[in-house]
Protein backbone atom coordinates (compact mmCIF):
# COMPACT_ATOMS: atom_id res chain seq x y z
CA UNK A 1 0.00 0.00 0.00
CA UNK A 2 2.15 2.54 -1.14
CA UNK A 3 -0.64 5.39 -0.59
CA UNK A 4 1.48 8.32 -2.59
CA UNK A 5 0.68 5.84 -5.82
CA UNK A 6 -2.84 5.72 -4.66
CA UNK A 7 -2.93 9.84 -4.61
CA UNK A 8 -0.88 10.56 -7.97
CA UNK A 9 -3.64 11.85 -10.13
CA UNK A 10 -6.56 11.86 -7.81
CA UNK A 11 -9.14 14.67 -7.75
CA UNK A 12 -10.91 15.86 -4.90
CA UNK A 13 -14.31 15.71 -4.83
CA UNK A 14 -17.36 17.88 -3.32
CA UNK A 15 -19.97 15.81 -1.16
CA UNK A 16 -22.93 16.28 0.08
CA UNK A 17 -22.51 14.23 3.62
CA UNK A 18 -25.21 12.95 5.77
CA UNK A 19 -24.56 12.49 9.61
CA UNK A 20 -25.56 8.43 10.66
CA UNK A 21 -23.95 8.84 13.88
CA UNK A 22 -22.58 11.26 16.21
CA UNK A 23 -21.55 10.05 19.84
CA UNK A 24 -19.59 10.64 22.37
CA UNK A 25 -16.39 8.05 22.69
CA UNK A 26 -14.90 10.14 25.23
CA UNK A 27 -14.62 13.01 27.15
CA UNK A 28 -14.51 15.75 24.81
CA UNK A 29 -14.24 13.17 21.94
CA UNK A 30 -16.95 12.34 19.25
CA UNK A 31 -16.65 10.02 16.85
CA UNK A 32 -18.57 11.10 13.59
CA UNK A 33 -20.34 8.52 10.56
CA UNK A 34 -21.11 10.00 7.62
CA UNK A 35 -22.90 8.82 4.42
CA UNK A 36 -19.64 9.94 2.05
CA UNK A 37 -19.93 7.25 -0.78
CA UNK A 38 -17.92 8.83 -3.53
CA UNK A 39 -14.98 10.31 -0.88
CA UNK A 40 -15.28 6.89 0.98
CA UNK A 41 -14.63 4.87 -2.33
CA UNK A 42 -12.02 7.41 -2.84
CA UNK A 43 -10.10 7.83 0.31
CA UNK A 44 -6.33 6.57 1.61
CA UNK A 45 -5.37 6.20 4.56
CA UNK A 46 -3.56 9.08 5.88
CA UNK A 47 -6.25 11.29 4.28
CA UNK A 48 -8.55 14.11 5.33
CA UNK A 49 -12.19 16.05 4.70
CA UNK A 50 -12.37 19.10 4.48
CA UNK A 51 -16.01 19.64 6.40
CA UNK A 52 -17.99 22.61 6.23
CA UNK A 53 -19.64 22.16 9.64
CA UNK A 54 -22.55 25.12 9.24
CA UNK A 55 -23.92 26.99 6.74
CA UNK A 56 -23.47 30.84 6.61
CA UNK A 57 -20.96 33.24 7.98
CA UNK A 58 -20.74 31.61 11.49
CA UNK A 59 -18.55 29.30 10.85
CA UNK A 60 -17.07 30.54 7.87
CA UNK A 61 -14.01 28.30 7.38
CA UNK A 62 -13.99 24.59 6.76
CA UNK A 63 -12.49 22.07 9.47
CA UNK A 64 -10.53 19.42 8.25
CA UNK A 65 -10.64 15.86 9.48
CA UNK A 66 -8.66 12.97 9.23
CA UNK A 67 -10.72 10.08 8.08
CA UNK A 68 -10.70 7.42 10.95
CA UNK A 69 -12.07 4.20 8.81
CA UNK A 70 -13.80 4.15 5.64
CA UNK A 71 -16.55 0.77 4.81
CA UNK A 72 -18.98 0.92 2.16
CA UNK A 73 -20.36 4.36 1.85
CA UNK A 74 -19.42 5.45 5.19
CA UNK A 75 -16.82 7.54 6.60
CA UNK A 76 -16.05 8.23 10.31
CA UNK A 77 -13.86 11.08 11.73
CA UNK A 78 -12.68 11.11 15.73
CA UNK A 79 -12.67 14.65 16.71
CA UNK A 80 -11.81 16.74 20.09
CA UNK A 81 -13.66 19.16 21.27
CA UNK A 82 -11.53 22.01 21.34
CA UNK A 83 -12.67 25.45 19.80
CA UNK A 84 -16.35 26.84 18.88
CA UNK A 85 -16.09 24.94 15.38
CA UNK A 86 -15.86 21.24 16.83
CA UNK A 87 -18.32 22.58 20.29
CA UNK A 88 -20.82 23.33 16.81
CA UNK A 89 -20.10 20.03 15.30
CA UNK A 90 -20.76 18.17 18.51
CA UNK A 91 -24.38 19.14 18.19
CA UNK A 92 -24.41 17.48 14.97
CA UNK A 93 -27.65 14.53 15.01
CA UNK A 94 -28.29 12.13 12.77
CA UNK A 95 -29.94 13.49 9.38
CA UNK A 96 -27.79 16.53 9.42
CA UNK A 97 -26.44 16.94 5.94
CA UNK A 98 -23.11 19.24 5.39
CA UNK A 99 -20.89 19.36 2.84
CA UNK A 100 -17.19 17.86 2.29
CA UNK A 101 -13.95 18.11 0.23
CA UNK A 102 -12.23 15.00 0.09
CA UNK A 103 -9.95 12.60 -0.23
CA UNK A 104 -7.67 15.56 0.38
CA UNK A 105 -3.78 15.31 0.90
CA UNK A 106 -1.08 12.63 0.86
CA UNK A 107 -1.78 9.84 2.70
CA UNK A 108 0.94 7.23 4.33
CA UNK A 109 3.26 5.83 2.42
CA UNK A 110 4.15 2.07 3.80
CA UNK A 111 6.20 0.57 1.15
CA UNK A 112 5.04 -2.51 -0.32
CA UNK A 113 8.03 -4.80 0.93
CA UNK A 114 7.13 -3.20 4.52
CA UNK A 115 6.57 -6.86 7.32
CA UNK A 116 6.64 -5.29 10.12
CA UNK A 117 4.89 -1.30 10.72
CA UNK A 118 4.79 0.57 14.13
CA UNK A 119 2.23 2.81 14.70
CA UNK A 120 2.50 5.72 17.57
CA UNK A 121 -0.54 7.30 17.86
CA UNK A 122 -0.49 10.43 20.70
CA UNK A 123 -4.37 11.30 22.06
CA UNK A 124 -6.50 12.03 18.68
CA UNK A 125 -3.10 11.10 16.98
CA UNK A 126 -5.24 7.70 16.54
CA UNK A 127 -7.12 9.21 14.09
CA UNK A 128 -5.69 8.89 11.04
CA UNK A 129 -4.21 5.79 12.37
CA UNK A 130 -7.30 4.00 12.37
CA UNK A 131 -7.63 2.94 8.82
CA UNK A 132 -4.13 2.50 8.04
CA UNK A 133 -4.08 0.00 10.47
CA UNK A 134 -7.08 -2.17 9.29
CA UNK A 135 -5.87 -1.85 5.78
CA UNK A 136 -2.14 -3.13 7.29
CA UNK A 137 -3.47 -6.03 8.57
CA UNK A 138 -5.36 -6.73 5.89
CA UNK A 139 -2.94 -7.20 3.37
CA UNK A 140 -0.53 -9.48 6.21
CA UNK A 141 1.36 -6.71 7.28
CA UNK A 142 2.37 -7.03 11.37
CA UNK A 143 0.91 -4.02 13.00
CA UNK A 144 2.50 -2.70 16.13
CA UNK A 145 0.99 0.11 18.02
CA UNK A 146 1.92 2.08 20.66
CA UNK A 147 -0.66 4.67 22.33
CA UNK A 148 -0.88 7.28 24.72
CA UNK A 149 -3.43 9.39 26.20
CA UNK A 150 -4.21 11.13 29.56
CA UNK A 151 -6.12 8.53 30.80
CA UNK A 152 -7.40 5.33 29.73
CA UNK A 153 -10.76 6.57 28.72
CA UNK A 154 -9.39 8.41 26.01
CA UNK A 155 -7.04 5.91 24.50
CA UNK A 156 -9.91 6.18 21.28
CA UNK A 157 -9.45 3.53 18.85
CA UNK A 158 -7.68 1.25 21.20
CA UNK A 159 -10.24 -1.53 20.46
CA UNK A 160 -9.92 -1.06 16.82
CA UNK A 161 -6.31 -1.36 17.31
CA UNK A 162 -6.44 -4.88 19.87
CA UNK A 163 -8.55 -5.88 17.14
CA UNK A 164 -6.29 -5.92 14.14
CA UNK A 165 -2.70 -5.66 15.85
CA UNK A 166 -0.27 -7.96 16.73
CA UNK A 167 0.35 -6.25 19.90
CA UNK A 168 -0.54 -3.23 21.24
CA UNK A 169 1.19 -1.29 24.55
CA UNK A 170 0.00 1.29 26.14
CA UNK A 171 0.95 4.50 28.88
CA UNK A 172 -1.22 7.30 29.95
CA UNK A 173 -0.36 10.20 31.97
CA UNK A 174 -2.39 8.88 35.14
CA UNK A 175 -1.31 5.67 34.71
CA UNK A 176 -5.53 4.61 34.49
CA UNK A 177 -4.02 2.45 31.37
CA UNK A 178 -0.93 0.73 30.90
CA UNK A 179 2.45 2.56 31.90
CA UNK A 180 2.29 5.99 34.14
CA UNK A 181 3.61 8.32 31.20
CA UNK A 182 4.91 9.40 27.94
CA UNK A 183 4.05 7.45 24.52
CA UNK A 184 7.29 7.72 24.02
CA UNK A 185 8.63 5.31 26.20
CA UNK A 186 6.52 2.57 24.44
CA UNK A 187 7.48 3.82 21.04
CA UNK A 188 11.23 3.34 22.09
CA UNK A 189 11.13 -0.02 23.60
CA UNK A 190 9.18 -1.18 20.62
CA UNK A 191 11.50 0.08 18.21
CA UNK A 192 14.61 -1.50 19.80
CA UNK A 193 12.92 -4.54 20.70
CA UNK A 194 10.87 -5.62 17.98
CA UNK A 195 11.88 -3.61 15.16
CA UNK A 196 9.64 -2.32 12.51
CA UNK A 197 10.45 -1.43 9.27
CA UNK A 198 9.03 1.72 8.90
CA UNK A 199 7.29 3.90 11.79
CA UNK A 200 3.74 5.94 11.26
CA UNK A 201 3.40 8.79 13.74
CA UNK A 202 0.75 11.33 14.78
CA UNK A 203 0.33 13.10 17.85
CA UNK A 204 1.31 16.42 19.41
CA UNK A 205 3.94 17.64 17.49
CA UNK A 206 6.04 17.48 20.40
CA UNK A 207 5.71 13.58 20.80
CA UNK A 208 6.40 13.04 16.78
CA UNK A 209 9.43 15.01 16.79
CA UNK A 210 10.31 12.70 19.79
CA UNK A 211 9.47 9.59 18.00
CA UNK A 212 11.33 10.41 14.90
CA UNK A 213 14.18 11.40 17.12
CA UNK A 214 13.97 7.66 18.53
CA UNK A 215 13.52 6.07 14.81
CA UNK A 216 15.99 7.95 13.14
CA UNK A 217 18.66 6.76 15.76
CA UNK A 218 17.06 3.56 15.29
CA UNK A 219 17.51 3.55 11.85
CA UNK A 220 14.14 2.88 11.33
CA UNK A 221 12.22 5.01 8.42
CA UNK A 222 10.01 7.28 9.95
CA UNK A 223 6.30 9.09 8.65
CA UNK A 224 4.35 11.47 10.07
CA UNK A 225 0.98 13.06 10.05
CA UNK A 226 1.51 16.76 10.83
CA UNK A 227 -1.92 19.04 11.43
CA UNK A 228 -1.82 23.01 10.55
CA UNK A 229 -4.30 25.28 10.67
CA UNK A 230 -5.80 25.23 6.89
CA UNK A 231 -8.37 27.85 4.80
CA UNK A 232 -9.03 26.62 1.58
CA UNK A 233 -7.18 22.57 2.29
CA UNK A 234 -6.64 22.42 -1.40
CA UNK A 235 -3.09 23.92 -2.06
CA UNK A 236 -4.23 27.48 -2.61
CA UNK A 237 -4.17 29.78 0.12
CA UNK A 238 -0.58 28.56 1.79
CA UNK A 239 -1.97 28.97 5.43
CA UNK A 240 -0.70 25.63 6.54
CA UNK A 241 2.95 25.55 5.41
CA UNK A 242 5.38 22.69 7.46
CA UNK A 243 8.65 23.91 7.12
CA UNK A 244 10.62 21.18 5.74
CA UNK A 245 14.57 20.75 3.98
CA UNK A 246 13.13 21.53 0.75
CA UNK A 247 11.64 25.10 1.97
CA UNK A 248 7.82 25.74 3.15
CA UNK A 249 5.51 22.75 2.12
CA UNK A 250 1.45 22.99 2.59
CA UNK A 251 0.11 20.25 4.82
CA UNK A 252 -3.27 19.99 2.77
CA UNK A 253 -1.73 18.75 -0.65
CA UNK A 254 2.18 18.00 0.05
CA UNK A 255 1.26 16.19 3.33
CA UNK A 256 -0.30 16.08 5.91
CA UNK A 257 2.41 12.80 6.03
CA UNK A 258 5.55 13.65 5.71
CA UNK A 259 8.91 12.45 6.02
CA UNK A 260 10.21 12.52 9.44
CA UNK A 261 13.34 13.64 7.36
CA UNK A 262 12.26 16.09 5.91
CA UNK A 263 10.42 18.06 8.31
CA UNK A 264 12.51 21.17 10.24
CA UNK A 265 11.48 20.52 13.71
CA UNK A 266 12.54 23.82 15.17
CA UNK A 267 9.38 25.97 16.74
CA UNK A 268 6.91 22.81 16.92
CA UNK A 269 3.25 24.05 16.46
CA UNK A 270 1.35 24.14 19.91
CA UNK A 271 -1.72 21.89 18.35
CA UNK A 272 -4.55 24.06 16.64
CA UNK A 273 -7.81 24.98 18.20
CA UNK A 274 -10.36 24.81 15.96
CA UNK B 1 -41.93 49.92 -11.06
CA UNK B 2 -42.71 47.16 -13.31
CA UNK B 3 -42.00 49.40 -17.01
CA UNK B 4 -38.47 49.49 -15.95
CA UNK B 5 -38.30 45.61 -16.07
CA UNK B 6 -38.40 43.99 -19.34
CA UNK B 7 -38.72 40.31 -20.11
CA UNK B 8 -35.16 39.76 -20.52
CA UNK B 9 -33.95 36.44 -22.65
CA UNK B 10 -30.15 36.61 -22.76
CA UNK B 11 -27.95 38.95 -20.53
CA UNK B 12 -25.10 40.18 -21.63
CA UNK B 13 -22.79 39.78 -18.93
CA UNK B 14 -19.63 41.31 -21.06
CA UNK B 15 -18.01 44.28 -19.03
CA UNK B 16 -15.18 46.38 -20.53
CA UNK B 17 -12.61 48.43 -18.26
CA UNK B 18 -8.78 49.55 -18.50
CA UNK B 19 -9.13 48.43 -22.29
CA UNK B 20 -9.79 45.05 -21.16
CA UNK B 21 -12.88 43.37 -22.55
CA UNK B 22 -14.33 40.24 -19.93
CA UNK B 23 -16.80 37.89 -20.88
CA UNK B 24 -18.18 38.47 -17.16
CA UNK B 25 -17.57 40.81 -13.96
CA UNK B 26 -16.15 37.88 -11.96
CA UNK B 27 -12.80 37.54 -11.28
CA UNK B 28 -10.88 36.07 -8.92
CA UNK B 29 -8.98 37.93 -5.59
CA UNK B 30 -5.34 37.27 -5.76
CA UNK B 31 -3.94 35.18 -2.72
CA UNK B 32 -7.39 32.98 -2.70
CA UNK B 33 -6.85 31.81 -5.77
CA UNK B 34 -2.95 30.39 -6.43
CA UNK B 35 -2.75 30.48 -10.04
CA UNK B 36 -6.16 28.66 -10.85
CA UNK B 37 -4.95 24.81 -11.03
CA UNK B 38 -6.26 23.93 -7.35
CA UNK B 39 -9.54 24.95 -8.57
CA UNK B 40 -9.68 23.63 -12.02
CA UNK B 41 -11.05 20.06 -9.81
CA UNK B 42 -14.32 21.78 -9.00
CA UNK B 43 -14.96 24.61 -12.13
CA UNK B 44 -14.49 25.77 -15.22
CA UNK B 45 -12.07 28.54 -15.26
CA UNK B 46 -13.22 29.68 -18.65
CA UNK B 47 -16.47 30.98 -17.05
CA UNK B 48 -14.51 33.24 -15.18
CA UNK B 49 -14.25 36.97 -15.96
CA UNK B 50 -10.66 36.70 -15.24
CA UNK B 51 -7.98 34.99 -12.96
CA UNK B 52 -6.04 37.61 -10.41
CA UNK B 53 -2.80 35.26 -9.59
CA UNK B 54 -1.26 34.97 -6.12
CA UNK B 55 1.21 37.57 -5.99
CA UNK B 56 4.68 37.61 -7.59
CA UNK B 57 7.97 38.78 -6.44
CA UNK B 58 11.45 39.33 -8.10
CA UNK B 59 12.65 36.92 -5.84
CA UNK B 60 11.32 33.83 -3.45
CA UNK B 61 9.53 35.11 -1.20
CA UNK B 62 8.87 32.48 1.97
CA UNK B 63 6.46 34.14 3.83
CA UNK B 64 5.61 34.20 7.54
CA UNK B 65 5.89 31.73 10.04
CA UNK B 66 2.00 29.51 11.11
CA UNK B 67 -0.14 30.18 12.34
CA UNK B 68 -0.96 31.83 9.38
CA UNK B 69 -4.94 31.87 9.66
CA UNK B 70 -8.22 32.73 12.15
CA UNK B 71 -10.90 32.40 11.74
CA UNK B 72 -12.98 35.52 13.26
CA UNK B 73 -16.70 36.63 13.12
CA UNK B 74 -18.27 36.37 9.90
CA UNK B 75 -14.37 36.60 8.37
CA UNK B 76 -10.88 35.44 8.91
CA UNK B 77 -7.45 36.96 9.56
CA UNK B 78 -4.43 35.76 7.00
CA UNK B 79 -1.00 36.77 7.48
CA UNK B 80 0.28 34.44 5.02
CA UNK B 81 2.78 36.94 4.09
CA UNK B 82 3.12 36.65 0.19
CA UNK B 83 4.90 33.11 -0.26
CA UNK B 84 5.30 32.96 -3.65
CA UNK B 85 8.37 31.34 -5.56
CA UNK B 86 9.34 34.32 -7.24
CA UNK B 87 8.98 35.24 -11.20
CA UNK B 88 10.97 32.95 -12.76
CA UNK B 89 9.41 30.20 -10.87
CA UNK B 90 5.68 31.91 -11.59
CA UNK B 91 6.45 32.30 -15.37
CA UNK B 92 7.72 28.32 -16.09
CA UNK B 93 5.58 26.95 -13.66
CA UNK B 94 2.07 28.85 -13.75
CA UNK B 95 1.41 31.11 -15.89
CA UNK B 96 2.47 28.69 -18.30
CA UNK B 97 -0.30 26.56 -17.93
CA UNK B 98 -2.85 29.01 -16.78
CA UNK B 99 -2.05 30.84 -20.31
CA UNK B 100 -3.53 27.67 -21.69
CA UNK B 101 -7.02 27.62 -20.00
CA UNK B 102 -8.89 30.26 -22.57
CA UNK B 103 -9.05 32.51 -19.53
CA UNK B 104 -7.76 36.36 -19.24
CA UNK B 105 -4.77 36.25 -16.24
CA UNK B 106 -4.10 38.67 -14.60
CA UNK B 107 -0.77 39.09 -12.69
CA UNK B 108 -0.81 40.20 -9.14
CA UNK B 109 2.55 42.16 -8.61
CA UNK B 110 4.75 42.93 -5.33
CA UNK B 111 7.72 44.21 -4.35
CA UNK B 112 9.92 46.12 -1.76
CA UNK B 113 10.40 49.19 -3.42
CA UNK B 114 9.04 51.02 -6.91
CA UNK B 115 12.43 49.77 -8.71
CA UNK B 116 10.97 46.36 -7.77
CA UNK B 117 7.41 46.26 -8.64
CA UNK B 118 8.87 47.61 -12.31
CA UNK B 119 11.63 44.60 -12.63
CA UNK B 120 8.39 41.93 -12.20
CA UNK B 121 6.51 43.50 -14.40
CA UNK B 122 9.47 44.02 -17.20
CA UNK B 123 10.50 40.38 -16.84
CA UNK B 124 6.30 39.28 -17.37
CA UNK B 125 6.03 41.95 -20.55
CA UNK B 126 8.06 39.31 -22.56
CA UNK B 127 5.30 36.94 -21.86
CA UNK B 128 2.40 36.54 -23.99
CA UNK B 129 -0.31 35.01 -21.62
CA UNK B 130 -0.88 38.55 -19.43
CA UNK B 131 -4.28 40.77 -19.95
CA UNK B 132 -2.98 43.53 -17.17
CA UNK B 133 -1.34 43.94 -13.95
CA UNK B 134 -2.78 44.25 -10.70
CA UNK B 135 0.36 46.50 -8.32
CA UNK B 136 -0.03 45.16 -4.65
CA UNK B 137 0.15 48.55 -2.49
CA UNK B 138 -1.75 47.15 0.25
CA UNK B 139 -0.62 44.00 1.51
CA UNK B 140 -0.68 44.33 5.22
CA UNK B 141 1.37 41.16 6.41
CA UNK B 142 4.77 42.16 5.27
CA UNK B 143 7.04 44.65 6.62
CA UNK B 144 8.72 46.01 3.74
CA UNK B 145 6.42 46.87 0.56
CA UNK B 146 3.21 45.75 0.40
CA UNK B 147 0.38 48.21 2.68
CA UNK B 148 3.85 50.69 3.93
CA UNK B 149 3.37 51.92 -0.35
CA UNK B 150 -0.68 52.01 0.04
CA UNK B 151 -0.97 54.57 2.86
CA UNK B 152 0.11 57.23 1.62
CA UNK B 153 -0.09 58.93 -1.55
CA UNK B 154 3.32 60.18 -2.74
CA UNK B 155 4.92 56.18 -2.63
CA UNK B 156 1.38 54.61 -3.81
CA UNK B 157 1.95 57.15 -6.73
CA UNK B 158 6.12 56.48 -7.45
CA UNK B 159 4.99 52.65 -7.48
CA UNK B 160 2.35 53.35 -9.82
CA UNK B 161 4.52 55.47 -11.85
CA UNK B 162 7.67 52.90 -11.97
CA UNK B 163 5.64 50.01 -13.17
CA UNK B 164 3.69 52.48 -15.66
CA UNK B 165 7.00 53.23 -17.30
CA UNK B 166 7.88 49.50 -18.30
CA UNK B 167 3.93 48.93 -19.41
CA UNK B 168 1.51 49.91 -21.87
CA UNK B 169 -0.18 46.44 -20.77
CA UNK B 170 -3.18 47.22 -18.00
CA UNK B 171 -2.21 48.60 -14.87
CA UNK B 172 -4.73 48.36 -11.84
CA UNK B 173 -3.56 49.01 -8.57
CA UNK B 174 -5.12 47.54 -5.60
CA UNK B 175 -5.49 49.56 -2.69
CA UNK B 176 -5.59 49.21 1.24
CA UNK B 177 -8.39 50.35 3.11
CA UNK B 178 -6.45 51.12 6.39
CA UNK B 179 -6.15 54.41 5.06
CA UNK B 180 -8.28 57.73 6.28
CA UNK B 181 -8.99 58.67 3.26
CA UNK B 182 -8.92 55.97 0.27
CA UNK B 183 -10.04 58.45 -2.52
CA UNK B 184 -6.66 60.47 -1.96
CA UNK B 185 -4.76 57.69 -2.71
CA UNK B 186 -6.84 56.25 -5.62
CA UNK B 187 -6.67 60.10 -6.92
CA UNK B 188 -2.68 60.09 -6.62
CA UNK B 189 -2.48 56.26 -8.11
CA UNK B 190 -4.78 57.35 -11.17
CA UNK B 191 -2.45 60.71 -11.91
CA UNK B 192 0.77 58.19 -11.99
CA UNK B 193 -1.20 56.27 -14.59
CA UNK B 194 -2.89 53.70 -12.97
CA UNK B 195 -6.01 52.74 -15.49
CA UNK B 196 -8.05 50.95 -13.12
CA UNK B 197 -7.86 50.53 -9.39
CA UNK B 198 -9.67 47.80 -6.90
CA UNK B 199 -10.08 47.95 -3.54
CA UNK B 200 -9.82 46.51 -0.51
CA UNK B 201 -7.16 44.70 0.20
CA UNK B 202 -7.58 43.08 3.99
CA UNK B 203 -8.03 45.54 6.94
CA UNK B 204 -5.70 45.25 9.40
CA UNK B 205 -6.86 43.37 12.64
CA UNK B 206 -5.99 40.79 15.16
CA UNK B 207 -7.21 37.96 17.08
CA UNK B 208 -6.40 36.86 20.54
CA UNK B 209 -6.71 33.45 22.25
CA UNK B 210 -8.02 34.14 25.90
CA UNK B 211 -7.48 30.96 27.17
CA UNK B 212 -3.89 30.81 26.53
CA UNK B 213 -3.06 34.94 26.40
CA UNK B 214 -1.20 34.33 22.87
CA UNK B 215 -2.40 36.01 19.56
CA UNK B 216 -4.08 33.12 16.97
CA UNK B 217 -1.63 34.86 14.45
CA UNK B 218 2.44 34.15 14.85
CA UNK B 219 2.78 37.51 13.64
CA UNK B 220 0.11 38.91 15.42
CA UNK B 221 -1.13 41.15 13.17
CA UNK B 222 -3.15 40.24 9.75
CA UNK B 223 -5.14 40.78 7.51
CA UNK B 224 -9.18 40.85 7.73
CA UNK B 225 -11.53 39.54 5.01
CA UNK B 226 -14.34 37.61 4.65
CA UNK B 227 -18.32 39.21 4.84
CA UNK B 228 -17.38 41.03 8.03
CA UNK B 229 -15.66 43.64 5.80
CA UNK B 230 -18.24 43.76 3.16
CA UNK B 231 -19.54 47.01 4.48
CA UNK B 232 -16.67 48.59 4.69
CA UNK B 233 -15.62 47.54 0.92
CA UNK B 234 -18.79 48.70 -0.36
CA UNK B 235 -18.49 52.05 0.94
CA UNK B 236 -14.88 52.95 -0.34
CA UNK B 237 -15.67 51.36 -3.64
CA UNK B 238 -18.81 54.31 -3.55
CA UNK B 239 -16.49 57.04 -2.34
CA UNK B 240 -13.85 55.84 -4.89
CA UNK B 241 -16.07 55.86 -7.77
CA UNK B 242 -17.36 59.16 -7.41
CA UNK B 243 -13.56 60.48 -7.04
CA UNK B 244 -11.56 59.16 -10.34
CA UNK B 245 -12.42 58.63 -13.34
CA UNK B 246 -10.75 55.31 -13.99
CA UNK B 247 -12.63 52.52 -13.46
CA UNK B 248 -13.07 50.97 -10.26
CA UNK B 249 -12.80 47.03 -9.45
CA UNK B 250 -15.10 45.62 -6.13
CA UNK B 251 -13.63 43.34 -3.61
CA UNK B 252 -14.55 42.67 -0.14
CA UNK B 253 -16.54 39.46 1.32
CA UNK B 254 -18.56 38.30 -1.89
CA UNK B 255 -20.41 35.70 -1.42
CA UNK B 256 -23.02 35.53 -3.27
CA UNK B 257 -24.33 36.93 -6.65
CA UNK B 258 -26.29 39.64 -4.41
CA UNK B 259 -23.23 41.06 -3.06
CA UNK B 260 -21.69 41.14 -6.80
CA UNK B 261 -24.69 42.97 -7.78
CA UNK B 262 -24.41 45.18 -4.56
CA UNK B 263 -20.41 46.42 -5.64
CA UNK B 264 -21.86 47.00 -9.32
CA UNK B 265 -24.46 49.51 -7.59
CA UNK B 266 -22.08 51.19 -5.49
CA UNK B 267 -19.96 51.99 -8.57
CA UNK B 268 -17.64 48.85 -9.42
CA UNK B 269 -17.16 47.87 -13.47
CA UNK B 270 -16.23 44.10 -11.93
CA UNK B 271 -15.81 42.01 -8.83
CA UNK B 272 -13.13 39.96 -7.59
CA UNK B 273 -13.85 37.12 -5.71
CA UNK B 274 -11.80 36.13 -2.60
CA UNK B 275 -12.34 34.55 0.82
CA UNK B 276 -15.35 32.82 -0.40
CA UNK B 277 -13.04 30.71 -2.43
CA UNK B 278 -11.90 29.16 0.47
CA UNK B 279 -15.65 28.72 1.71
CA UNK B 280 -16.82 26.77 -1.05
CA UNK B 281 -14.29 25.97 -4.21
CA UNK B 282 -17.28 26.80 -6.85
CA UNK B 283 -17.90 30.06 -5.33
CA UNK B 284 -16.90 32.42 -8.20
CA UNK B 285 -19.40 30.10 -10.28
CA UNK B 286 -22.43 30.21 -7.78
CA UNK B 287 -22.12 34.29 -7.59
CA UNK B 288 -22.06 34.35 -11.36
CA UNK B 289 -24.94 32.31 -11.72
CA UNK B 290 -26.76 34.65 -8.79
CA UNK B 291 -25.72 37.51 -10.72
CA UNK B 292 -27.28 36.49 -13.89
CA UNK B 293 -30.22 35.29 -12.06
CA UNK B 294 -30.73 38.54 -10.71
CA UNK B 295 -30.58 40.56 -13.57
CA UNK B 296 -32.87 38.18 -15.85
CA UNK B 297 -35.03 38.72 -12.70
CA UNK B 298 -34.56 42.29 -12.61
CA UNK B 299 -34.80 42.61 -16.81
CA UNK B 300 -31.30 44.00 -16.94
CA UNK B 301 -30.30 43.28 -20.21
CA UNK B 302 -26.97 44.42 -19.81
CA UNK B 303 -24.72 43.60 -16.59
CA UNK B 304 -22.78 46.65 -17.19
CA UNK B 305 -26.17 49.05 -17.03
CA UNK B 306 -26.07 47.99 -13.14
CA UNK B 307 -22.57 50.27 -12.87
CA UNK B 308 -23.01 52.58 -10.79
CA UNK B 309 -27.01 52.52 -10.81
CA UNK B 310 -27.33 53.02 -7.00
CA UNK B 311 -30.51 55.13 -6.08
CA UNK B 312 -29.75 57.43 -3.45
Amino acid sequence: MSCSDLDAGQHPLLERVEVLANERVAEGVGLLVLRSPRIAAAVAPGQFVHLRIAAGADFLLRRPFSVYRAHGDTIELLYQVLGRGTRELADHMRGDVMDAIGPLGRGWDVPEDAAHVLLVAGGLGAAPLGMLAERLAARGVAVSVAQGAPCAERLVARDLFESVARRVEVATDDGSAGEPGFVTVVSHRLLVTDRPDVVCVCGPEVMARAVAAQAAEAGVPCRVSLERLMACGIGACLSCVVTTVDGRKRACVDGPVFDAEEVCWDGAEAPPRH
Amino acid sequence: MEQRRPRVTSVDLSVEFAGVRLRNPVMTASGTFASGREYADFIDLSRLGAVVTKGVSLEPWTGNESPRVAETASGMLNSIGLQNPGVEAFCARDLRWLSERDVPVVVNVSGHSPEEYARVVERLESEAGVAAYEVNISCPNVDEGGMAFGTSCAPAAAVTAAVRAVTKRPLIVKLSPNVTDITEIARAVEDAGADAVSLVNTLLGMAIDAETRRPRLARVVGGLSGPAIKPVALRMVWQVARAVAVPVIGVGGIMTGEDAVEFLLAGASAVQVGTANFVDPTSTMRVLDGLTEYCVRHGVARVSDLIGALEV
